[in-house]
């Protein structure tokens, strides 16, 4: 039976430009993260760049299914710095108080074999029916490195901060 | 205590026209995990909807995006409203011994800076040309206050016996 660990649980006292959790561990077989989180950017829409041990090159791809009008649709990127199709967060535009839901697996993220894939759902939630004022993703990304995951990090796209009381928890799983 | 923990499990031995999770102890995060079938009338498949707190208010927004019947998608968004859709079930028009499922994430139930928020992605597949469907959506809650209780309901008629719904709580300590 599956067994979770939480490793990191922050929640934001004030704003901040990131979340991030060092020294993990590589003892568990996976790792979840639940935020709960909006931004002070001042836009309806927008996204979290995840990154892997603070490497910064352009060493990451994603893959999209999302909706914030009627048709959803897809789109995929290639040597990004970041994943950020998956980590949709709302800004400052959106209804006060309303923070988004992400979730985020990362399997297998000790080994030193194979590259490492998240797969991450996300929303923003908000009372409007106007387009691109509310987001779904459905999302994959891959990190192209062989190196054990030990260091995660969220950090605002476009620059803004994640407003106080977003939250963060890191769990690890073991067993299946 | 661990980390997560199943609080409560309805199991329904008998028809009933909701479930009702009171007791939701001391987490950070819920999740509830079900399979629903409804008896609603000339359904082929129906939706199931969320509230908190009793309040039947239109204090409630959702948005949700779909792929149906093999080779449709569509999006809606929804404001206005006295719950969230959160489910799918089968009903008598569709196959009778086939229930949907659905997972519902609800961050940060007790926070009360935030509106609640949820996450959801319910299922139903019905065998080969029947009624099919898969989504994932949101939903909004527009209360800060704590969450103490969740009623999941039938859009309409009742949820039959065998549907099940789980609710566990996820700690962050």
């Amino acid at each position: 039976m599956a067994a979770f660990t939480v490793i990191d649980h922050t929640e934001l006292g004030a704003a901040a430009a990131s979340w991030s959790k060092t020294s993990i561990p590589s003892s568990y077989d996976h790792l979840l993260l639940k935020v709960s989180a909006r931004t002070d950017t001042a836009a309806h829409l927008g996204n979290l760049m995840l990154r892997f041990n603070s490497d910064t090159g352009t060493n990451y791809s994603q893959t999209l299914l999302y909706a914030n009008t009627s048709t959803p649709a897809s789109a995929r990127s290639t040597g990004l710095t970041s994943i950020y199709y998956g980590p949709t967060v709302g800004g400052a535009s959106i209804l006060a108080d309303t923070f988004g839901a992400i979730k985020i697996w990362i399997p297998n993220y000790a080994n030193t074999a194979n590259f490492k894939q998240a797969s991450i759902d996300g929303v923003i939630e908000n009372n409007s029916t106007t387009n691109a004022q509310w987001n779904l993703h459905v999302a994959a990304g891959l990190w192209s490195s062989t190196a054990a995951i030990n260091a995660v990090s969220l950090t605002d796209l476009a620059g803004g901060n994640l407003v106080q009381y977003s939250t963060f928890t890191l769990y690890g799983v073991t067993g299946a | 205590m661990a980390v997560i923990e199943a609080i409560a499990t309805t199991y329904l031995e008998a028809d009933a026209a909701s479930v009702t999770f009171s007791s939701l102890g001391s987490y950070e995060h819920l999740q509830i995990r079900g399979g629903a079938h409804t008896d609603a009338a000339g359904a082929g498949y129906n939706a199931f909807h969320i509230r908190f707190n009793g309040d039947t208010a239109a204090n409630y927004a959702f948005h949700y995006m779909r792929g149906y019947n093999g080779s449709n998608t569509a999006a809606t968004a929804a404001t206005g409203y006295s719950y969230i859709f959160c489910g799918l079930e089968p009903g008598p028009g569709g196959l009778s011994t086939a229930y949907g499922t659905a997972i519902i994430d609800i961050l940060d139930y007790r926070n009360t800076n935030k509106n609640t928020t949820i996450s959801y992605s319910p299922a139903i597949a019905t065998g080969a040309g029947g009624s099919t469907e898969v989504q994932f959506g949101s939903g909004l809650w527009d209360s800060t206050a704590a969450v103490t209780s969740i009623v999941l309901t039938p859009q309409s008629g009742n949820f039959t016996r065998g549907s099940e719904f789980t609710l566990f709580g996820l700690a962050s300590s």
